[in-house]
């Protein structure tokens, strides 16, 4: 028990350590700190589709929806309402959660594939609406038009719309808050019933458990978690675009934690990182970009359904 | 006071009767058994008693309360708790991990995401009880998908205990069992009924398990109602001796 | 105001005739493995573009003969190479790999007849108007419409009265009983996915000719074909014909008084179905649920 419990901090120092030098060794590898930063919002929005897919057993194949109304939410607020850069992220985080919670309420009665058919044709609509409304959203050149503003302490201001390495660590700061809330829930007693319902939903029922209360309580924490990710990805491109909403985009986060193994707490975020430097690098080398990632997610289904920390959980109990 | 008592319970599906007018009241402290050839209704019984889906005909009570409306969980909250003909466990857990899930449902703990230290002392000691009563203790940290079926079986009934229910419903608990499993799991039905003072009603096709564990037996016909009585009037009633006799031929 | 209703209704119909002939071949395929194919507007895209490689050699009449056949072939491969290997997983990874073979499908067609969009010609008897009073029915529009009643008379005829369709039908309610009744479950779903692939090539050349060919040709069609099922109800091809031309119609309606709704009204539409009747339209209840 000591033994496992030391080789898991040893792992969290590693994988923290990693992430808080990440601009520092990053370039040695040909990688730059904006890449960073994306892979780390990527990757948040990967384990929040995690959070409902690898732990709840529920999938839902429409999350992107809610990560593009956290991305466009927070841009307009940057826009229209105040230059403040937290009101953004809170604008995005509470738009997107509460409109996830809204059709959450109405979709958790389904189950299995009709459930990912529902959620995708959902998520849709607001990929319409932001291709539409063009005077609000600028249609499908998409929402410029506002910048993230520097963060002001009274004393001091930090210049996040300039030094790549600060806004990088202000990323961090925000990963870390979120992942730090996911795990906690998780290892609470209703993280064990999330779990407990993915392992077997009627046994779960016969424990007195109310299946689509919880169910939806997990859909929802994880839109919200969702359109955190898409609020900070809107300040890391300083851009937002209906493309965020769409559900292409809800399959790579699917990919990203299947990759890296959808059971495993941290295996998104490894997803992420390889998938992201994967498409990053291929779209700088090849036009057919595209049917490599295809040929990837097949091999994957076919071949790594576990994903690379599923796999190595695996040969250790084996 | 009874704590079941079932009242001319019917169900059909479509053009099928599964269940057909069936009565039946369990006291406090009854250890019952329910028998009957394949497609006699026996798991369709259960199903409406615990809720898994709703009556054509009749009612039921518990406690003397009507719940016959009342959906699942809210059975198991006022103390009835059922296990499954097929375990119906959570495989990739421990089974220190499945007891404690059960343990926290019970509490009324499963949309909480904080205990404070008294509320998870009280847990983990309620978990380990419950572990040792079932025999589990030393398999504690097994994940429950690599026992055996017998031990399977043992942390599914584990899972029902944790619930602190006063009706316990076990649907063929030695079902697929060898002779060694099928003692064990008789014994501890027996300890839950002789010691902890379980109302538990038993689904069961092994005649030897019956006949040990049960103060009455209901047999059940074709969805209907055959005969009730204790196990030595059922043993010398002739309407029970056909309808086994009678499938057999 | 009453010949611009017609028009749209018209216009409905058609689309939703569309919609349901893409749906229908999705539905066959979910029904029978469980998958739900992201792929489909993929293989529409296969199915155009065979029929303009073919066209020069077989003319318009036969291509759009032997376009479907050979869609339904590369369908046929497609599943004993890939999509046979994840039945029976989690749903999960069913929608995974055809999503890959979606990009697949997309970036070769790319790549082998370029990005920029391509005419397709129609024979000239079917491109007149019908008449001056129906100027906006083209023939080639009512050309589309009946061909699509016609194969899906047919499909339905085939469904109910012969063996594979009757199996197929089984099969939709219980593949394990099929099973045990000695029925080969492997080749069923081969030949079924074969079929709805068939549509879907056959949609494919039949857009063609309509709105001319493009790599993404068939994204715009599989969301609605989606929400046909949903609306039609899981397990029901009669319900996903029924949810395709409602849809049409109800798209082609909102189209007279307010243009920019019409595709939102789909959603509409499905978001009423399903607080309303959950299982759709015409579903089995309790059905992949």
């Amino acid at each position: 028990m000591t033994a496992e419990r030391q080789k898991h901090l040893a792992v969290l120092v590693a994988i923290w350590g990693a992430l808080v030098f990440a601009p520092y060794w990053m370039p040695l590898f040909g990688g730059y700190t904006a890449l960073g930063s994306r892979v780390l919002v990527l990757g948040l929005g990967a384990m929040a589709v995690n959070f409902l897919l690898g732990f709840t057993g529920v999938l839902s194949f429409g999350h992107a929806a809610w990560f593009g109304l956290g991305a466009y939410a927070c841009g307009l607020t940057l826009k229209f309402v105040a230059s403040s850069t937290p009101l953004g992220l809170v604008a995005g985080t509470l738009v997107g959660g509460v409109a996830g919670g809204l059709l959450g309420a109405l979709l958790v009665r389904r189950r299995g594939i009709y459930f990912a058919m529902v959620t995708i044709a959902f998520g849709q609509v607001f990929y319409y609406i932001a291709f539409q409304w063009l005077s609000v959203t600028g249609g499908d050149d998409g929402l410029r038009g506002f910048a993230r503003q520097p963060l002001d302490f009274k004393l001091f201001r930090i210049d996040l719309l300039h030094n790549d390495v600060y806004f990088y660590y202000f990323v961090l700061v925000c990963f870390a808050l979120a992942v730090g809330i996911m795990a906690f829930i998780l290892r609470s007693p209703f993280g064990r019933t999330m779990i407990a319902i993915r392992e077997n939903e009627r046994r779960a029922r016969f424990l007195g458990i109310q299946i689509e209360l919880h169910i939806w309580i997990a859909f929802t924490l994880s839109c919200f978690f969702m359109a955190f990710a898409g609020a900070l990805y809107a300040l890391v491109n300083n851009f937002a675009d209906p493309r965020m909403l769409h559900y292409s985009l809800s399959g790579d986060f699917i990919i990203m934690a299947v990759m890296g193994g959808m059971r495993t707490f941290w295996g998104p975020l490894l997803g992420a990182i390889v998938f992201v430097v994967l498409q990053d690098y291929l779209s700088s080398v090849t036009v057919n970009w595209m049917s490599f990632i295809g040929i990837l997610i097949v091999l994957i289904v076919l071949f790594f359904p576990r994903g690379v920390l599923g796999l190595l959980r695996q040969r250790r109990t084996a | 006071m009874s704590v079941l008592e079932v009242r001319n319970l019917s169900k059909r599906f479509g053009s099928l009767i599964a269940v057909r007018d069936i009565s039946l009241t369990v006291e406090r402290g009854e250890l019952r058994a329910v028998i009957g050839p394949n497609g006699a209704g026996k798991t369709t019984f259960f199903n409406l008693v615990s809720g898994f889906f709703a009556p054509s005909a009749g009612s039921i009570l518990f406690d003397g309360r009507d719940i016959t409306g009342l959906p699942a969980h809210r059975r198991v909250a006022l103390g009835m708790t059922r296990t499954f003909q097929i375990t119906e466990i959570f495989p990739e857990l421990t089974v220190f991990e499945n007891v404690r899930v059960a343990a926290e449902a019970a509490a009324g703990y499963r949309l909480r995401v904080w205990l404070n230290r008294a509320e998870a002392a009280e847990l983990h000691r309620r978990v380990e009880a419950t572990l040792a009563l079932t025999a589990l203790s030393a398999k504690a940290d097994r994940l429950v998908g690599e026992l055996a079926h017998g031990d399977q079986r043992a942390a599914e009934i584990a899972m029902a205990l944790a619930l602190r229910p006063h009706l316990l419903l076990l649907d063929e608990p030695t079902a697929g069992m060898g002779d060694q499993e099928t003692y064990e799991v008789t014994q501890l039905i027996r300890r839950l009924h002789k010691d902890a003072k379980l109302t538990i009603v038993l689904i069961e096709h092994d005649m030897r398990v019956v006949f040990h564990l049960a103060d009455r037996i209901t047999v059940l016909d074709q969805g209907g109602f055959l005969a009730e009585g204790t196990p030595q009037e059922i043993a010398a009633s002739e309407a029970v001796q056909t309808a086994y006799l009678g499938q057999a031929a | 105001m009453l010949e611009l209703i017609f028009f749209n209704v018209t216009n409905g119909l058609i689309i939703g005739a569309f919609y349901a002939l893409m749906a229908i071949g999705l539905s066959l395929i979910l029904n029978l493995s469980g998958v739900i194919n992201f792929a489909h507007g993929g293989f529409l895209v296969i199915g155009g573009y065979l029929a303009y490689v073919l066209t020069p050699y077989l003319g318009f009449w036969g291509a759009l003969l032997v376009a479907p056949f050979l869609t339904a072939l590369i369908g046929f491969a497609v599943e004993r190479l890939l999509i046979r290997r994840i039945y029976g997983r989690d749903p999960l990874y069913g929608l995974l790999l055809t999503f890959g073979l979606a990009f697949i499908i997309e970036d070769g067609t790319r790549q082998i007849w370029g990005a920029n969009g391509l005419p397709v010609s129609v024979p000239p008897a079917l491109m007149s108007a019908l008449s001056s009073e129906f100027f906006f029915i083209t023939g080639y529009r009512m050309f589309m419409v009946a061909t699509v009643a016609v194969v899906v008379a047919l499909l339905f005829v085939l469904l109910r009265y012969t063996r594979f369709g009757v199996r197929i039908r089984a099969g939709t309610l219980d593949l394990e009983t099929v099973a045990a009744l000695g029925v080969n479950v492997r080749a069923l779903r081969s030949l079924n996915f074969a079929v709805g692939i068939f549509l879907a090539g056959l949609a494919g050349v039949l857009a063609g000719g309509q709105l001319g060919l493009e790599p993404t040709m068939g994204d715009g069609l599989l969301m609605p074909s989606f929400i046909a099922i949903i609306v039609g109800g899981v397990g029901s091809l009669t319900g996903t014909l029924i949810g395709g031309l409602l849809i049409g119609v109800a798209s082609g309606l909102t189209a007279v008084v307010f243009p920019s709704a019409s595709e939102a009204v789909i959603y509409i539409m499905m978001a009423l179905v399903l607080l309303l009747r959950p299982r759709g339209l015409l579903g089995e209840e309790g059905m992949l649920t």
